[in-house]
């Protein structure tokens, strides 16, 4: 069983914390996740039945498990309507918000709705596959579509707004 | 609601209708602009490298240490108490038996 699980962790680490940073948003936040959830992998892979896929098992505890720390508030979803005070969320956005290298992008992202937010970060870090998102998410391919089609697109309009905003500054 | 494949057959033919539309083209333009910017900032986003270190820690810590079964030591224990209270019960009847083949060898 150790051999399998270290296959598990080499295979699954970065997608769990992918799947872990679209849905939470922080790195440190994300990694403890990630962590938990291949300890929790760990503990019920003697009773994993295989009544569904191994991938879509671990998924599924992924969620659960960034659900939970979300529940118990360990971590707050950013929104324009945060209250946290600005220095705060200048802070959190220079060490990285979702890991990204750009800013920029990290702010775009932020302002977008939760389902949108974490189905186009995913996208984006998962190379593009319409399918691993869905899997990962737990969601339709087809919700998957739409959802990236919204957020792509209000992301084009802020992008565009935003270039404008500080080509005028 | 339209199915799954709309919006992949709506991408297709606004790539032909952008052609010859300035507003689409604009908005096809300004998807792939976001495309661009989202893949360099979000590609290749990994997981730490401490990342693997810790679940093994936690899982060599939470997992339970198994403490040696004590059956095989009770059994033990019974078996040779046993065969030591079988001697001394049988010994006394035997020592008068000991004591002639003793005499006669000597």
């Amino acid at each position: 069983m150790e051999e399998e699980f270290e296959r598990i962790v080499r295979e699954y680490q970065d997608k769990v914390f992918r799947l872990a940073l679209s849905m939470l948003g922080e790195r440190a936040a994300a990694e403890e996740a990630a962590q938990e959830t291949l300890v929790r992998v760990w503990k019920g892979l003697g009773g994993f039945r295989a009544e569904s896929s191994l991938s879509t098992w671990i998924y599924s505890i992924a969620r659960n498990t960034c659900l939970t720390a979300l529940r118990r508030g360990r971590v707050r979803t950013a929104s324009l309507d945060d209250v946290a005070p600005r220095r705060e969320v200048e802070r959190r956005t220079a060490t990285g918000w979702y890991g990204a290298e750009s800013p920029d992008a990290a702010e775009l992202l932020k302002r977008l709705p939760v389902k949108y937010r974490q189905v186009a970060a995913l996208f984006y870090m998962q190379e593009k596959s319409y399918d691993e998102v869905a899997s990962m998410l737990g969601l339709p391919v087809g919700t998957v579509k739409t959802y990236l089609f919204r957020a792509r697109k209000t992301l084009a309009e802020d992008l565009a707004r935003e270039r404008v905003r500080k080509g005028g500054a | 609601m339209a199915c799954p494949d709309f919006e992949d057959l709506a991408q297709g033919r606004a790539g032909d209708h952008a052609a010859h539309c300035e507003d689409c083209r604009a908005l096809l333009e300004a998807l792939a602009d976001v495309d661009a910017t989202f893949d360099a900032a979000f590609a290749g986003v990994a997981a730490p490298p401490s990342l693997a270190a810790a679940v093994r820690m936690r899982v060599e810590r939470e997992t339970p240490v198994r403490r040696p079964s004590l059956v095989p030591e009770v059994l033990d224990f019974i078996g040779w108490a046993a065969v030591l209270t079988l001697a001394a019960v049988l010994l006394p009847q035997f020592l008068p038996l000991i004591h002639d083949v003793i005499a006669r060898l000597s």
